[in-house]
């Protein structure tokens, strides 16, 4: 056995599995999002499912996201035709529950779907905590560059887009993200942008 | 000492070819590679952006669709909600081709401004949709359903 | 029920193969051969275990037991039962599941049959084995695990991916694909027991491996020739081969294998290149798993790409566990492995195998590096680029070009010498022939330089691979006073690996003159037709008939009646139709191919109208096409004869002496 032989062609593993682990990290399908950053694009839509308990609004009620300024708001896009929709659901509705007094707003937007089902389903799925909002034509999502659902965007306390998020989000996300952000606010720092804190959590995943 | 001299001569040949193969590999990367841009970073990269393959990402804009089924002659805006294109696009869309739908259109950007496609994917939303009613396609077909079967 | 029995089979596998890995090498350096039986014991009972879990995961498919999180997922009492079976493989967990259940089979089956041999090489291949597996069960218990509880129980599910339940071709693909994926770990396992046990010098590993290594790679020829059917009769864009990343990945391995099935004949005959067909081997491995990973995880963009999750850290784990081990034990033995021949004339048979090595390293490398370059691009400079066509088929012609000239002459060459004056009876056949072809692809109206040398080099390498069967039989006939058929046969059956490869090189010449022919004489063309209305193409006339439409069991159809005319007769009818699944929110283009010799006509339906006073149709004339398919079959039928065991002499032939050492192995 030729020891210092081995020990240095092992070592050439290292730069491909390097790349790889690198690669992990990113999301090839995603098209980066002009939005983080940026303004985020104001809307006026109708809520179709109240919520539970602290978080409730009456259907009916005509959520704006100008009058939103000064909290952190989670916008989640979903239909019940959406399966990955399924997976992040309990996780999202938990999250938000747990933030029930603080200054976050979650908002789930229904895309290209019928209140009556959206409904159906959050029964079958055993409740939302936060409300839903009907988005008819699919305007909002058209505004938002959304791809497909479900698709999850963070907005800052200034009415900003901090971060968008592909695919089916997980609790540690959400928290993380939601944090940051309170936190910004907090310090009135001006708000973080995508790439400096997304590469800080590693269970960020397909952050962009 | 001969051992040594072919030993050297081996290396030595494995070496140009790796070198000759790294050439031919980046010559034909280099003018193969198809960029992947939003309607946006395409119009930012302004004239050096003209006349190069490239996928085009983005929605199709609300109201921009123009379709001719006899000349198979297909227009359309493709936005990102910051900046949008104008694409042509020759033969059919897919059949789910629609205002709003997410597409992927391979292509060239031409100076004057139209995005020549050569093709043109729809974007799954995700894996499972029910269709909603009215879209099924046996109540959008209903003519179509009922006509003989052969 | 059926899921805790799935799931507690795999758990349970889990330990066992886990204790055999860490136990195994314990026991083999101790010197204990008694040890031994428990590790093969290891072996067996997690194929019986996992076996257990395929059936009981199959079980829940057929019964539409939607308590499982697999059946929930890929399940729907819609889908006719062909289907639900096969979507076993369909999505990620349950393709691991049947991957697994593969691979524990290769290592019983190997287990077995070498379980009497001295010394410790098949010990430390069953060890080989047996860490593979584990890595499977590992990704069943966490990552991908089909057996999670769902709760409450849905009444249905949403059904396959519908591209993936459109088609028959679906259920021969993939299983062909993982027992050649799978099985490459077979000779992988042997190579890293030569080295773990020091036997790399002589050539045992080789021979032990030598039938699995043929049959592997004969599954993977199946399945790649079986994708792209799959691909051309599904996809509705008339192509069978696109480069993407999913295609590659299976592409990789076949290329390493098919260098080493050539390269290995020189090690077993000249004791030469013992170092490089370790790596050959170590490396056809390490692309399968790097293929599993590029198209599990996620992390290169492809239209076939399963979902992903966390399983991409798994796979990269480990593809960081095989490639360090794999190469420090290489670089580690090296020493052992120098060559004891030489390369005595530049113009042999070696400097022929030399060469297609060289060919298909560098080929395998291009393919690599294209499907690898959209990630080292985005991490070097941060751009998002993906790489086409263009490129591979660029790089890539030339070398299928100089491979299917080298599988003319190599056969023609003679070991260790320069050829003699025979040489030139040999190739002008050959030559005339590929001039022949050269110059009706010509006439046919192609200028472009690699599809002439295509149809040459075909040319020429058909009948030098034919003239070697033609030759030895005729000699037989001459001398034995056989009959051709006779005189063939016994040919093939007393030199199986010689003629099976020669078999598979026509086989190729098959598959390659399909792809020459079809992607330089293809035409296409678009048409919105009216009832009645005809396009033409090529010289064919197609008639639009009429649209329809029908409900199915698991789908709505629509579709459109074609007829392709001769003259004023119908020729036949042709229907591309449009399937809607319930489940996707787009239609499944279906095309429609009728298939000639000479061609294909290939329809397929792009648009319509709501009332169906117009269909929108795209056809195409695809020369050649179904040669590829042919070509496909006699690769595997190469490999077949190459597998069966050589003939004992027969009694007829005890009286003449046997033929002499000249006549067997690659000596012309």
């Amino acid at each position: 056995m030729n020891w210092k032989r081995a020990s240095i062609a092992a070592a050439t593993a290292a730069p491909v599995i390097g790349l790889f682990a690198w690669g992990l990290t990113r999301d090839p399908n995603s098209i980066p999002s002009p939005l983080p950053g940026r303004e985020a694009p104001v809307f006026a839509l109708q809520v179709f499912a109240p919520g539970q308990g602290e978080l409730m609004r009456p259907a009916g009620d005509t959520v704006r996201l100008t009058d939103l300024r000064g909290t952190v708001v989670v916008l989640n896009f979903w239909a019940s035709w959406c399966l990955a929709c399924r997976d992040e659901h309990a996780a999202l509705s938990d999250v938000a529950r747990s933030y029930a007094g603080q200054p976050v707003q979650f908002l789930g937007v229904l895309y290209n779907d019928v209140p009556d089902k959206g409904t159906a389903w959050i029964a079958e799925m055993g409740g939302q905590s936060y409300p839903s909002v009907d988005d008819p034509g699919a305007r909002v999502a058209i505004d938002y560059g959304l791809y497909g659902v479900p698709e999850t965007f963070f907005l800052d306390a200034t009415g900003r887009v901090a971060y968008k998020h592909t695919g089916p989000v997980t609790a540690a996300v959400v928290r993380f993200k939601v944090d940051s952000l309170m936190a910004a606010a907090l310090h009135a720092a001006p708000s973080p942008t995508a790439a400096d804190t997304a590469g800080a959590n590693p269970k960020a995943g397909k952050v962009q | 000492m001969t051992m040594k001299r072919t030993k050297w001569g081996a290396l030595a040949a494995v070496g140009v070819l790796v070198i000759a193969f790294g050439w031919l590999i980046y010559g034909g990367l280099d003018s193969n590679v198809v960029y992947f841009l939003t309607p946006k970073e395409l119009l930012a990269k302004g004239a050096e952006g003209y006349d190069k393959p490239v996928r085009l990402g983005g929605q199709v804009k609300p109201g921009s669709v123009v379709w001719d089924d006899h000349a198979l002659d297909l227009r359309f805006a493709v936005t990102d909600g910051a900046g949008e294109i104008t694409v042509h696009s020759k033969g059919a869309p897919p059949q789910m081709f629609k205002d709003g739908q997410g597409v992927v259109v391979e292509g060239r950007f031409g100076s004057d401004g139209v995005f020549k496609s050569t093709s043109l994917m729809v974007k799954h939303s995700n894996e499972y949709k029910a269709p909603t009613k009215g879209e099924r396609p046996s109540d959008m077909y209903k003519s179509l359903m009922k006509s003989p079967t052969t | 029920m059926t899921r805790l029995l799935a799931f507690d089979s795999i758990v349970v596998a889990l330990a066992v193969t886990a204790l055999g890995a860490i136990l195994g090498p314990v026991a083999v350096r101790r010197g204990r051969r008694d040890w031994v039986m428990y590790l093969y014991a290891a072996v067996y009972t997690n194929f019986v275990l996992v076996t257990v879990s395929t059936l009981a995961l199959v079980y829940g498919l057929v019964s539409h037991d939607f308590s499982i999180s697999y059946v929930a997922q890929v399940g729907s009492r819609a889908t006719p039962t062909f289907y639900t079976i096969i979507s076993l493989w369909g999505a990620l967990e349950g393709s691991i599941v049947f991957w697994a259940w593969v691979l524990a089979m290769y290592a019983a089956a190997v287990v077995w049959i070498n379980r009497k041999r001295e010394g410790n090489l098949v010990p430390y291949a069953a060890i080989t084995l047996l860490v593979v597996v584990l890595f499977f069960h590992i990704l069943l218990v966490g990552p991908a695990n089909p057996f999670q509880p769902v709760f409450p129980v849905p009444f249905d599910g949403p059904g396959p991916n519908p591209l993936l339940q459109n088609h028959i071709l679906m259920g021969v693909h993939p299983p062909l694909l993982y027992l050649g994926y799978v099985g490459l770990t077979v000779p992988f396992a042997f190579a890293m027991g030569a080295m773990l046990s020091g036997e790399v010098a002589n050539d045992d590993w080789i021979r032990l491996s030598r039938r699995w290594t043929l049959a592997s790679w004969g599954f993977l020829t199946a399945a790649i020739i079986a994708g792209m059917w799959w691909s051309y009769e599904v996809l509705g864009w008339g192509g069978y081969w696109a480069w993407d990343p999913v295609e590659n990945a299976s592409f990789l391995p076949w290329l390493t294998c098919t260098a080493y099935l050539h390269s290995v004949l020189v090690q077993e005959r000249r004791g030469m290149l013992k170092l490089w067909n370790l790596n050959l081997m170590v490396g056809t491995f390490t692309l399968t798993i790097l293929g599993t990973f590029l198209t599990r995880s996620g992390i290169i963009s492809s239209v076939h790409a399963f979902t992903t999750g966390t399983i991409g850290y798994y796979f990269l784990a480990f593809i960081g566990v095989v490639l360090v081990s794999t190469l420090f034990l290489v670089a580690g033995n090296s020493d052992k492995l120098a060559s004891e021949g030489r390369l005595d004339a530049p113009l042999s048979r070696e400097t022929a195998f030399l060469l297609n090595n060289l060919f298909f390293t560098v080929f395998m490398f291009t393919v690599l590096i294209g499907t690898l370059f959209p990630l080292v691009a985005e991490a070097a400079r941060g751009v998002k680029v993906s790489v086409g066509e263009p490129f591979f088929n660029k790089m890539t012609l030339p070398l299928m070009v100089a491979l299917l000239f080298l599988m003319g002459v190599g056969p023609a060459l003679p070991w260790k010498k320069a050829p003699g004056p025979e040489l030139r009876g040999k190739l002008l056949p050959g030559l005339i022939v590929g001039v022949l072809f050269a110059a009706a692809a010509l006439v046919a109206g192609t200028r472009n330089v690699y599809s002439v040398l295509a149809f040459l080099f075909a040319g020429f390498s058909l009948v030098v691979n034919v003239g070697e069967f033609v030759r030895g039989a005729s000699a037989r006939v001459t001398a034995h006073g056989e009959s051709w058929i006779v005189a063939l046969s016994r040919l093939v059956s007393g030199n199986r690996r010689r003629f099976g490869g020669y078999t598979a090189h026509i086989g190729v010449v098959f598959v390659a003159l399909g792809i020459a022919a079809s992607s330089t004489f293809k035409q296409e063309q678009e048409a919105t037709l009216r009832p009645g209305e005809t396009v033409t193409v090529a010289g064919h006339t197609l008639r639009f008939k009429n649209a329809w439409g029908r409900e199915e069991k698991q789908r709505q159809v629509i579709g459109a009646t074609m007829e392709w005319m001769d003259g004023d007769r119908v020729r036949a009818v042709i229907e591309p139709r449009m399937n809607y699944y319930p489940t996707s929110d787009q239609p499944v283009p279906t095309p429609d191919v009728r298939n000639t010799l000479r061609g294909d006509i290939y329809l397929n339906l792009m648009a319509f109208r709501q009332d169906g006073s117009t269909v929108t149709v795209k056809v195409i004339w695809e020369p050649l096409v179904p040669w590829i398919w042919l070509g496909g079959l006699i690769l595997c039928l190469g490999a077949i004869i190459g597998i069966l065991p050589e003939r004992k002499r027969l009694a007829g032939d005890r009286r003449t002496p046997s033929p002499a050492p000249s006549l067997t192995e690659g000596q012309p």
